[in-house]
């Protein structure tokens, strides 16, 4: 295991670096698009509503394989040319988004209620009612299953190897299969991941206990 | 604390998995199978040609597959039995090593790096890689892929050539052919490269694309099996020189690259 | 002036008629409670006054807002409608003096100084200034729900809509609900309209009495007349249930 590190430190440090910034802008773009698709399904208005379901049912019962691959393989014969890792990357945001979507949209359905009627009875509109009393209570409240999203997340990067997105995964495969020393590449690659997860976790434990 | 202590434990004996799983080369492989009447072959299932997997009845078909059916009649005797589960460029050396098959017979070349790690017959196949292009295409030969994007198959020795014949070429490694060509044809690659004969096979299911710039490399296929295995060995050069004398190495040859238009199937006939 | 006019309201819930050919109009000062057995429409009927409830037959008019109609805008209304809940519903997220200066900063838009110096005021009236920077997790039951009183007010409704104020209070916390109510109720000269079971207090501040049953309105009369005497068989009932307690 030490030897594959120290033999191809380099290459691992780039996938880890691709897996890192993969994940970064898949947990931003997630965060944003799945609250907006989380408050999507909840309004009032019923197209949106609609809208917002069938979002949510269709990236969230879809392989992120699936969605990575029509993006890698099908917008770039009819729309534009995105390389692996962009493909990758945007499987990832929108899958994760779904499930973040449904996190999201529980919480608020949890807080909602009797501190809507009590906003709403005061005059707010609904948005102010959100804005302002439903969602900061909310997010509190889907801080622990967020954090296992982010995680969740930071893993299912992997997709990237299948899309030459250099990512762990990626490098882990080529340096399996240029040694043949299989158990040790997917070692070290585990416990970079770990390296990942593992403080993701624990800051998600040390917020949850700090906003509580 | 006691979450600590776990963390700790799981690495340590993930560390010692590492340690273990080194008995079967210890074994015999040609015994085990003149025993159970059965070789168990890892071919390939994604590669027209070679060994590809015949959606009607679930079975592989091409070369690859009828050389194993023949071995194997040559070393067991006419109620031999042939199995065959299908591999990939990745998967096909932890396969072999763990067991799961006697022996591989998927468009493999003989290289150094593998002697290694397994054991190689004699070449029962010679193949060069070459470049698969589409057919409106500015690459005419590997002297052109210099800042152009090369598309690979994870496991296969043809990316390690490309670095050294093209330096300044980007090589992307994808999963397997299908997924490689599908690639190449959503513009993700500018060529995909490996042995002629597999991208024979794709141009003839991909109309519109061709193979360019003959070989470049020798790529000798040859079976793999365990290492030190070398009864076995033997036993797959024996067969494989006795279907050269017997014209039915040839046949194999005509059947499945008879027809592949560009391909001089003639100068790979042995006698 | 009328505050309140229901014509010949229906209510349903899917197939369960919830409100029966509802009549009545509140004028405006008047101090009503409704009582009745649970389960008999008071609070879906409260609930209708500020479109928390649609109707789905009938005309209800509050405040000359047409509640029937679907292009009337709630939350108009609501400016002029406060509301009071059983259970508070107080902004977890804020503290006290917050949960009473929202409402009138981002709906009415009143200037920072004049919305703190009453939410003080309002704070005082109900006996809490020394609780405006807890949160509401911090005070009891009863301190809650004078924040809700003092939170509803701040918006200087013409009409007070009071759900059941005291049903989820400890029994020591109850009187001084009331007594704030009370303050409020005659004071102002607002509009009231309370649900509630404490009859010593229906008594003690109501101008009128509303008795429903099965979702219809059964008795409709002046508070003394109706302890002293209630016309239906149905109310004496109830009464004596209530008073044998």
């Amino acid at each position: 295991m030490i030897n594959i590190f120290s033999h191809f430190s380099s290459q691992l440090l780039v996938g880890l670096g691709w897996t890192v910034l993969s994940s970064v802008i898949a947990l931003f773009f997630s965060l944003i698009i799945g609250t907006i698709f989380a408050i999507m399904e909840i309004v009032p208005n019923k197209v949106l509503r609609t809208i917002g379901r069938a979002y949510v049912e269709i990236f969230r019962n879809i392989p992120l394989l699936v969605i990575t691959m029509f993006f890698y393989l099908v917008i770039p014969m009819y729309v534009v040319k995105i390389n692996g890792f962009t493909a990758g990357t945007i499987g990832l945001s929108l899958y994760t988004s779904a499930f973040i979507a449904e996190t999201v949209r529980s919480g608020i359905q949890s807080v909602a209620g009797g501190q809507m009627e009590g906003a709403r009875s005061t005059g707010m509109t609904y948005w102010q009612a959100m804005r302002y009393i439903i969602l900061p209570q909310a997010f509190k409240i889907v801080i622990p299953p967020l954090g296992n999203q982010f995680v969740n997340l930071v893993k299912n990067s992997s997709v990237l190897a299948f899309v030459a997105g250099f990512d762990l995964m990626y490098q882990a495969n080529s340096i399996a299969s240029t040694t043949f020393d299989t158990i040790n590449s997917y070692l070290v690659v585990g416990v970079l991941y770990l390296i990942i997860t593992l403080p993701l976790s624990y800051y998600m434990q040390h917020l949850e206990k700090k906003l509580a | 604390m006691k979450k600590r202590f776990w963390l700790v434990s799981l690495l340590a004996s993930l560390l010692l998995l590492t340690g273990c799983g080194r008995s079967l080369s210890d074994q015999s492989v040609l015994d085990n199978v003149k025993r159970t009447n059965t070789i168990s072959w890892g071919v390939k299932g994604d590669v027209k040609l070679f060994g590809l997997i015949d959606v009607k009845d679930g079975q592989p078909k091409g070369f690859d597959v009828d050389m194993a059916k023949a071995i194997t009649r040559h070393i067991l005797g006419p109620t031999g039995k042939a199995e065959f589960t299908t591999t990939t460029s990745q998967s096909r050396v932890p396969l072999l090593k763990n067991g799961n098959v006697d022996a591989v017979i998927a468009t493999m070349s003989i290289t150094p790096e593998r002697e290694k790690v397994i054991s190689f017959s004699k070449s029962y196949f010679d193949a060069g890689q070459s470049l698969l292009v589409p057919k409106n295409s500015s690459i005419h030969s590997v002297k052109d892929l210099n800042g152009k994007t090369v598309i690979g198959v994870v496991g296969a020795n043809s990316v390690a050539n490309i670095k050294k014949v093209a330096p300044k070429a980007r090589v992307i490694e994808l999963q397997d052919y299908a997924q490689a060509m599908n690639a190449l044809k959503s513009h993700q690659g500018d060529a995909l490269t490996t042995d002629n004969g597999i991208l024979f096979g794709l141009a003839v299911q991909n109309p519109g694309y061709q193979v360019r710039g003959g070989t470049f490399t020798v790529e000798p296929y040859g079976v793999a099996v365990n290492k030190g295995q070398t009864g076995f060995t033997k036993a797959v050069d024996k067969a494989v020189l006795e279907m050269q004398h017997d014209g039915e190495y040839n046949r194999l040859i005509k059947k499945w690259f008879g027809n592949v238009p560009g391909f001089k199937y003639k100068e790979l006939y042995r006698k | 002036m009328s505050m309140i006019e229901f014509h010949d309201v229906q209510k349903f819930y899917g197939h369960f008629h919830a409100l029966h050919d509802i009549n009545l109009k509140i004028d405006q000062g008047e101090t009503v409670v409704l009582i009745g057995p649970s389960g008999s429409g008071k609070s879906t009927l409260v609930r209708t006054v500020n479109g928390l409830e649609s109707i789905q037959k009938g005309q209800l008019i509050v405040n000359n807002h047409d509640l029937s109609d679907p292009k009337t805008d709630l939350n108009i209304l609501r400016r002029d409608v406060g509301m009071v809940f059983q259970h508070f519903n107080l902004y977890k997220n804020k503290d006290v003096l917050e949960n009473i200066m929202l409402a009138p900063r981002i709906v009415s838009h009143m200037p920072e100084k004049e919305n703190k110096e009453q939410a003080m005021h309002l704070l005082e009236m109900v006996g809490l200034e020394k609780w405006a920077h807890n949160m509401p997790s911090q005070i009891s039951g009863g301190q809650k729900q004078r924040v809700a009183i003092a939170r509803t007010l701040a918006m200087r409704p013409k009409l007070i809509l009071y759900d059941e104020p005291t049903s989820a209070l400890d029994p020591e916390m109850i009187d001084d609900v009331l007594q704030v109510i009370k303050k409020v109720t005659t004071d102002s000269g607002m509009t009231s309209l309370i649900v509630t079971h404490e009859m010593g207090f229906a008594k003690e501040v109501a101008n009128r009495v509303i008795f429903m049953d099965q979702g219809r309105i059964v008795e409709d009369d002046a508070s003394e007349s109706f302890f002293k005497r209630p016309k239906t068989e149905r109310a004496q009932q109830f009464l004596s249930k209530i008073i044998s307690h």
